[in-house]
């Protein structure tokens, strides 16, 4: 059934919902897993910066990634200046 | 007032451009537009205008850049011809569909082939349906003040839309005529600043372009609808409202020439108008009764002006300059759009197509004459014996 008109959102533009969405959970598109060296990571955060996922959590002391989300596009791995960052295949999990 | 100066369709933009305190430009190069995009790159490095003047990766891009300046809330320009404007083409539903009032200047080039960069209207009105104000200027006077009708009318909250503002390549944009360029203070009264809908900024982040479920989309599309519905009361308030502040009036819809007591018209859009007014004219002082009505909007289609103009004459020609392939009446869209005003009406205005001055060639004095010479005959039979034809092979 059609949404009524008054209740579609004007030019379709919407406030962010800056919480995740339950309807479009896209981490089982995922078939390489970024793995991260902590040794190596200098916390420089480009690998936040790039996400075009917003699957990189940046609020503890060291990245850690929201596999919930990460579609493993391998940005972070490509951007990662001193090669923290590492792509596993996801049959590699147990999860 | 403002200074009158001799300048081409191109230099009339981009003075209309630097007037409009435009903000944000993206330029890729395709003749025969280019001349609006050199003009414009001299003036910012100039220092005459203050605006961000980005290169484009081509014209798909050039759209991307103008549509995220203008969600960010500046006024913002691009332009382009023939083939860049069709590969432009995914990008114009999304602009209309966010409801961001950007302007795309369009100087007609032919689509390839031929490839021959001649003027054509083909490449702007394969994007007529795309939610998008749309009207050809005849003059650089009219392609000045049409870049500032076009941002006045897209930006009133009530309309929201972009604009293609279209002129004819060459025949207009790169031919030079007497222009009244405004004074920075008139235009300042006609245009305030732009106020967009959304901003996008950090602080209060936005989806603008969200992905959406299917039962969100005949809504969408239904706002879109109401907003160029809407558009025509507020293109006839503009347009007064630019007479009186600039001393040209300018008939929203069409403007007719030497119709009062005509029995034979020619129904056209863009710069060729201005050859067939001479013909209208020298018939005229053979004692033919011949007219001129010329539409200056085409988007959204002045469906009932059209009917009062036309339905009023024993026959009606149509000039298409521009290929639509298999369409109905085997002419072209303004020959479709015509018939369709004038349903209804029944024989009483019998109607032609003339498909002319295609590949950027003239539409000369010679084939006005046998056009008009086509159309009495029509008026004497009261009906046509052939839809459309083609110039000059079939005329």
């Amino acid at each position: 059934m059609s949404v009524p008109v008054k209740e579609v959102p004007f030019a379709g533009t919407v406030p962010s919902p800056k919480t995740e969405n339950e309807g479009m959970i896209t981490g089982n598109w995922r078939t390489r897993r970024p793995v991260l060296d902590a040794d190596k990571c200098t916390n420089c955060l480009i690998c936040w910066i790039s996400c075009p996922d917003s699957s990189v959590n940046q609020n503890a002391d060291v990245v850690s990634f929201n596999l919930k989300y990460c579609k493993g596009c391998g940005i972070c791995n490509e951007v990662c200046p001193v090669g923290a960052i590492s792509l596993a295949p996801e049959l590699d999990f147990e999860d | 007032m403002g200074v009158k100066k001799r300048i081409s369709g191109c230099v009339a933009t981009a003075n209309a451009v630097k007037l409009a305190d435009v903000e944000v430009i993206c330029s890729y190069p395709i003749r025969p537009y280019t001349g609006i995009m050199s003009e414009l790159a001299r003036m910012v490095a100039d220092g005459e205008l203050d605006a961000e003047f980005v290169y484009g990766e081509g014209e798909h891009g050039q759209l991307s850049v103008v549509y995220g300046a203008s969600a960010a809330g500046a006024r913002a320009f691009t332009g382009s011809s023939g083939v860049g404007v069709t590969y432009a083409m995914e990008v114009y539903s999304p602009i209309s569909g966010e409801r961001l009032p950007l302007q795309m200047a369009i100087a007609d080039r032919t689509l390839d082939p031929p490839g021959d960069f001649g003027s054509e209207q083909t490449d702007a009105l394969c994007c007529r349906d795309q939610g998008w104000i749309q009207g050809w200027a005849s003059t650089p006077q009219e392609a000045l003040d049409l870049t500032l009708l076009y941002y006045r009318i897209g930006e009133d909250p009530r309309v929201l839309l972009p604009q293609y503002a279209c002129q004819d390549g060459y025949f207009v944009s790169h031919i030079l005529g007497e222009v009244d360029i405004p004074d920075a203070a008139q235009v300042k009264e006609f245009l305030p600043p732009y106020k967009n809908h959304h901003v996008l900024d950090p602080r209060n982040p936005q989806i603008i372009g969200a992905q959406m479920e299917p039962s969100m989309g005949p809504g969408m599309q239904y706002q879109r609808y109401q907003a160029i519905e809407g558009s025509r009361k507020v293109i006839e308030e503009v347009h007064e409202e630019f007479g009186r502040i600039f001393g040209r009036k300018y008939a929203p819809w069409v403007e007719e020439y030497m119709t009062d007591d005509a029995e034979v018209v020619i129904f056209m859009q863009g710069g060729h108008a201005e050859t067939c007014k001479t013909v209208v004219k020298r018939l005229r002082n053979l004692g033919e009764k011949v007219g001129l009505v010329r539409l200056r909007t085409f988007r959204p289609f002045p469906t009932q002006q059209v009917r009062d103009a036309l339905g009023r004459f024993k026959a009606v020609g149509v000039v298409d300059n521009s290929v639509n392939f298999g369409i109905s009446g085997a002419a072209g869209v303004l020959l479709t759009e015509a018939r369709t005003a004038l349903y209804g009406l029944g024989d009483k205005v019998p109607t032609v197509g003339f498909v002319a001055g295609l590949g950027g060639e003239m539409i000369t004095h010679d084939e006005f004459y046998k056009m008009f010479a086509k159309l009495k005959e029509v008026a004497k039979a009261g009906k046509a014996d052939k839809q459309s034809y083609w110039l000059p092979f079939e005329l």
